[in-house]
């Protein structure tokens, strides 16, 4: 066991002492926050860096133009009394200090609509804000026009956004809510993950095993500790090391998203806010509201178990797999040929998972979901949504099962290979080398 | 009872018998030498003694005790095929394979530090082994073999990667640990060096052993009896007692005489004293480079017949 620790340790500081892993595990996230910020600041630096906007209302009804209230980015001024005919001459006359006009045709109440000139491209920004503004308004104005008393009150009362609620029976007889979306986005998400968590790091293990047979350095160790010991600790220290990465990853992304939650709180609190625009997100935050209801009636206990459970088993079968052809290689260059077949399997997992989104209860989802090489990741789209228990007990047993069996081929597979140089072993001799 | 036991151990792979039941005895604190062509076994012998390989019949008993897993913290192994852990500290890869051992940390620590002193690493020992010369980094395998101070050591061509100035120290730091009470097996092609530091030798070829013992009786074992004399005279055979050789190529002042069947070296020397002015003698006896190449190339006939 003293062995082991050693080797876990060594294999452990190897990959988390170099350089390249420091800049992944910190660039990663940078890159993400990169690609997303980007983006955003440019947007926001193209509406700071632009002038306000001069925008001229001609409103032919008299009654509207007092709806659109001038911002940072736009002033509207109110002309009275042209018609649609000079607007032209109108725009040329203030000789470049005007950027658009609208009008607001007579006709407005009855047709809904509105005309923007300018000589340069409208922004979409300013046709959804002029839109949503003159809706509400115009509305409120037909509602008023009808002489209902209270009228208003009545509309809003008699609003209603409909919400569909999924529930699912358990053979008990509960009743438990169950959401889709949410469920889905977390099945895809923890699928996603143990996916690229198996690839990532099942290839470093095969580097690290190549890498010790280039060196020669292997007889040397294996003639201290027998080398299935050296082949787990390798698996178990190579494990440890994504730990670690997630770990990292979890708390940049805990820090991001605390840092962002507070800017972001305090732009929503100062009063200036309160616009159309904010009018709707509080809309959207309604939509929010109900995706994090949904989020939190999800059943999270089997979830968390089930993905530990599959993400162990899942690594164990695989990083052995890895572990065991990689020691038949000489050179990186080389695997190739075992890595292929690898990759098929996991790839025709990873679309099965996809494929299961539609209908997690299908006969596919199901078998693939028992099936040990492709449940790791089918399973966790099916978990949110509930799987029977025999389901699960089947899957997990064969997992762990095929897991072990596995890996006790690779050490043996791994014994032989690690000694073995020069020519080509085939899968023929990789065959021969398990019996 | 020696120290190393082997006992009829045979290893069969598919298609080929590496060891065809060799055994082999080494007595405590000597330099034993493993001989052998490419492809001999001797490497899978030494895996077996190291418990890398399992023996599929056959036993190996050390110290008076049938060998388990526990028993390689007793031994350090230098294979051929070595190297180190290109990215590791020069101290922290030494003390990692002493711990491998079963060293504690601080025995480990304190031992490094002893021999990186003696073999004047000590300003390597915080810089990373690829910024070492080759010779350095195979003195640094050769510590990380005696680091844990194994009563029995195994060396596959130790000297190949080493200059004469550090193979040199090499041989003294080998034959010190033999003092102190060390057991050293030697496997390896250089004939010289056999000669030089080991007082046994098993010679090995086509899975089997096909020479062993003493190199001293192993020596007087394959003698031509032929004697060098040295003389100004020019010697005439005497188909009784012996016929002349052609000269040795290097020695030319030598005359090499082969004696005759059954005869003494004394005989012959007594009538050569009495009919030649005779300045020096010494009988010629083979070096083991020309046993190992006639034993091997013997044997090479026998299989062909």
């Amino acid at each position: 066991m003293n062995k082991l620790r050693l080797i876990i340790a060594r294999e452990y500081m190897s990959i988390v002492g170099r350089k390249s892993f420091i800049f992944l595990t910190l660039g990663m996230p940078l890159l993400f926050i990169l690609i997303m910020a980007v983006p955003i600041g440019l947007a926001y630096l193209n509406d700071k860096g632009s002038d306000t906007q001069q925008i001229a209302v001609i409103d032919e009804t008299g009654r509207y133009a007092a709806a659109l209230k001038s911002d940072d980015m736009y002033n509207f001024v109110a002309i009275k009394g042209d018609t649609v005919t000079n607007a032209r001459e109108f725009y040329d006359k203030a000789n470049g200090s005007l950027d658009a006009i609208i009008i607001i045709p007579r006709d407005v109440d009855s047709t809904g609509m509105v005309d923007i000139f300018s000589e340069e491209a409208i922004t979409p920004a300013l046709v959804s804000n002029v839109r949503s503004v003159l809706a509400d308004t115009i509305e409120t104005a037909h509602l008023t026009a009808m002489g209902i008393p209270n009228i208003q009150e009545m509309v809003e009362q008699a609003h209603v956004d409909v919400d569909v609620r999924s529930i699912k029976w358990s053979e008990a007889g509960d009743e438990q809510e169950s959401s889709t979306d949410a469920a889905m986005g977390l099945g895809l998400m923890l699928s996603i993950l143990t996916y690229m968590f198996v690839l990532m790091y099942g290839a470093m293990i095969m580097n690290s095993v190549i890498e010790e047979k280039t060196n020669r350095i292997v007889e040397v160790v294996v003639s201290s500790c027998r080398p299935f010991q050296l082949m787990l600790g390798k698996i178990i220290g190579v494990g440890l090391v994504g730990l670690t990465q997630m770990l990292i990853w979890i708390v940049l992304l805990v820090i991001v998203a605390m840092v962002a939650g507070s800017a972001f709180g305090i732009g929503q609190v100062s009063p200036d806010a309160v616009s159309p625009e904010s009018l709707r997100m509080a809309k959207d935050a309604g939509a929010m509201e109900m995706i994090m209801r949904e989020t939190l009636s999800i059943n999270y206990t089997p979830i968390i178990v089930g993905f530990i459970l599959y993400f162990i088993g899942g690594y164990l079968l695989y990083s052995s797999l890895f572990a065991g052809l990689g020691s038949a290689v000489d050179q990186p260059s080389d695997s190739s040929q075992f890595m292929t077949p690898v990759m098929l399997i996991m790839i025709v997992a990873f679309y099965a998972g996809m494929a299961c989104m539609e209908n997690p209860s299908g006969p596919t989802a199901v078998w693939c979901s028992i099936i040990p090489f492709t449940s790791p990741v089918v399973m966790m789209i099916r978990l949110p949504f509930g799987v029977p228990f025999w389901q699960l007990a089947l899957s997990l047993g064969l997992l762990f099962g095929t897991a072990l069996a596995i890996t006790w081929l690779a050490a043996r597979i791994y014994r032989r290979g690690i000694l073995h140089y020069g020519k080509k072993a085939s899968f023929g001799d990789l065959f021969k080398w398990m019996s | 009872m020696a120290y190393l036991d082997i006992d009829n151990v045979v290893k069969r792979y598919e298609g080929h018998t590496a060891l065809a039941g060799v055994s082999m005895q080494v007595e405590q604190g000597c330099i034993y030498g493993l001989l052998g062509p490419n492809g001999a076994g001797k490497s899978t012998l030494i895996r077996i003694i190291n418990r890398i390989l399992a023996a599929d019949e056959g036993t190996v008993t050390l110290n008076g005790k049938r060998m388990t897993d526990d028993d390689i913290t007793h031994i350090g192994y230098l294979p051929e095929e070595r190297g180190l852990y290109k990215k590791m500290k020069v101290g922290d890869h030494i003390v990692y394979l002493g711990r491998l051992k079963g060293m504690t940390k601080a025995d480990a620590v304190a031992s490094m530090h002893w021999w990186i002193d003696r073999f004047n690493l000590k300003e390597w020992e915080n810089k990373k082994v690829e910024e070492l010369s080759k010779g350095m980094q195979q003195k640094v395998q050769f510590i990380g073999t005696v680091i844990h101070r194994p009563p029995l050591l195994i060396f596959d061509e130790p000297f190949s990667g080493f200059d004469p100035v550090n193979a040199e120290q090499l041989k003294v730091e080998i034959l010190a640990l033999r003092d102190q009470g060390s057991t050293i097996l030697f496997s390896t092609h250089n004939m010289a060096s056999v000669e030089e530091v080991c007082q046994q030798i098993t010679l090995l070829n086509h899975a089997q052993v096909v020479l062993t013992g003493s190199v001293e009786q192993v020596k007087q074992r394959h003698k031509k009896n032929i004697i060098a004399v040295q003389t100004p005279d020019t010697i005439v055979p005497n188909d009784n007692l012996f016929t002349l050789l052609p000269p040795d190529p290097v020695k030319k002042s030598e005359t090499r005489i082969k004696l005759a069947q059954g005869v003494q070296v004394r005989d012959a020397i007594n009538w050569l004293n009495e009919h030649y002015h005779l300045t020096g003698f010494a009988e010629v006896l083979p070096s083991m480079n020309e046993i190992f190449i006639e034993t091997v190339k013997s044997q090479k006939i026998e299989n062909n017949e």
